[in-house]
């Protein structure tokens, strides 16, 4: 019997109904269950206020525990946010970074989670010095790898090196499927033609990012000084050269916002997931725009999760609906609908024959 | 059908001292995903009708205490997070506050969260009546 692939959804997802009221934890959560999903995701700071006292009293853990076995839900992955630069002047130290990681890890234990959801930002010393304690409490460290990130790079050979350096279980990847776009999604597209992109422009744009998916995207390489970092791929994969194309064209300000907004998709080959498929704790299956007839306008999930079945996955894929950032300035955002036809898209493809 | 709600549309009022007016507030969310610690604030840039008010004269109030945005720097405290889905109050202190009538407010709340190598920056705009 092949490995069964287990769907979440993260409440990243519900954004703006918490933000507008209509949700809360509670709602997400009961939402989530509808949708059809045995996984929930949290990012504890987006909707436990005054994060994170009451994560350590007894009483909401057991409200937490609670609504787990009333809605039928399991723990997956709790999302950190390593506030590594909390005070303006300095970067924490080493010490106070690894402190703030086993704090996260005890939250998300106390919780009941299995893994742990940190940034590209996080230094690896920091990943490497929490280690025994993720271990101790049994909750493994995912490093998200969300574009312009890839696996199967220079960026992840450092990482692949801590893993055989440590011989630890407690540290893998995350991939955020936002790193298999076959193209711009299609809302980001239409909230820049709203702001007054030219469709001659964005044509330049989609042909260049049709060309970077064919070819294959030049990968960034690590550097904790991630704008530098990013600057640089950008140009690798042809950036400076479509700007110059756009000002031939006497692009405006919108054309160039959509130019940039195209580099933060990207294209990986699904081939990756089956090659790293040891070292992936957790999946953020990202979304941007599903039909009514279920399919992602943008991220190739057929293709991706058929190589999370080949693998033999037997994790989470958690959906993580971002279409909403592309609406809100000007349009109603569904996350519920969204999230319920994002679900549906992953059991078929994940229960197809 | 508009986008997001930002302002408290209810919110916006001269805020008055020992009977003179002090200034003016409003109430608006935070244009990001999660809440945060008030210490990550870099700045909130209020222009109303095209002008900009100086920083020092601009006070946030969350969970019922007040700071400049001086003082915001150091907090760091659960209790006085600007949570996410919640209105924070930004007074402005000027004398006389704002004339009774139509205003225009655009304000910016520059954020800088750890793992970006950017800060946020996003602009808030919407009229407003001051009665």
């Amino acid at each position: 019997m092949s490995a069964q692939i287990k769907r979440s959804v993260s409440l990243y997802s519900y954004q703006d109904e918490y933000y507008s009221g209509k949700l809360d934890l509670e709602g997400c959560l009961a939402e989530t269950a509808k949708a059809g999903a045995t996984g929930v995701e949290l990012l504890a700071e987006e909707m436990i206020r005054q994060f994170p006292n009451p994560i350590l009293t007894e009483e909401f853990q057991e409200q937490w525990k609670g609504w787990m076995a009333k809605y039928g839900l399991t723990p997956t992955c709790y999302d950190a946010f390593l506030e590594n630069r909390i005070f303006d002047n300095r970067t924490l130290s080493l010490g106070e970074q690894v402190e703030m990681m086993e704090r996260d890890l005890k939250l998300a234990s106390l919780l009941g989670f299995q893994s742990l959801r940190t940034l590209v930002s996080t230094p690896m010393d920091v990943i490497e010095g929490s280690l025994a304690y993720a271990e101790k409490v049994g909750v493994k460290i995912g490093l998200e790898v969300h574009a312009p990130f890839s696996l199967n790079s220079t960026w992840a050979d450092g990482y692949m090196e801590l893993i055989r350096r440590s011989g630890s279980r407690y540290f893998g990847f995350i991939p955020d499927m936002g790193i298999f776009c076959r193209r711009v999604p299609d809302v980001v597209t239409d909230k820049w033609r709203r702001m007054g992109a030219r469709e001659d422009c964005i044509a330049v744009v989609d042909d260049a990012y049709c060309g970077r998916v064919e070819k294959g995207f030049v990968k960034i390489r690590y550097d904790l000084n991630l704008g530098k970092a990013n600057m640089e791929y950008r140009n690798a994969n042809g950036l400076a050269v479509l700007t110059e194309q756009l000002q031939k064209m006497n692009a405006g300000p919108a054309d160039f916002g959509y130019l940039n907004s195209s580099y933060t998709y990207s294209w990986s080959d699904p081939q990756d997931i089956i090659d790293n498929i040891d070292h992936i704790v957790h999946c953020h299956a990202k979304c941007y725009n599903t039909t009514a007839d279920y399919r992602e306008t943008a991220v190739a999930i057929p293709e991706v999760v058929a190589a999370y079945r080949k693998a033999g996955y037997d994790g989470y894929l958690s959906t993580e609906y971002e279409g909403g950032e592309s609406l809100r300035d000007a349009l109603p955002v569904d996350g519920i609908e969204q999230v319920r036809r994002h679900q549906e898209a992953l059991r078929r493809a994940i229960e197809v024959q | 059908m508009a986008g997001r709600q930002i302002y408290d549309p209810e919110g916006f009022r001269n805020v008055e001292k020992d009977g003179k007016t002090e200034g003016f507030s409003f109430r608006f969310k935070l244009q990001y995903y999660r809440g945060i610690t008030l210490s990550i604030i870099r700045d909130i840039k209020v222009t109303v009708d095209g002008k900009t008010y100086p920083r020092e004269d601009v006070r946030l109030s969350v969970n019922g205490e007040t700071f400049t945005l001086e003082e915001t720097r150091t907090v760091i405290s659960p209790l006085y997070r600007w949570e996410f889905g919640d209105f924070a109050t930004v007074t402005v202190l000027t004398e006389g506050g704002l004339s009774a009538g139509k205003h225009h407010i655009s304000t910016v709340q520059v954020v800088a969260p750890s793992y970006m190598p950017f800060q946020l920056e996003p602009v808030c705009e919407a009229d407003f009546e001051i009665n």
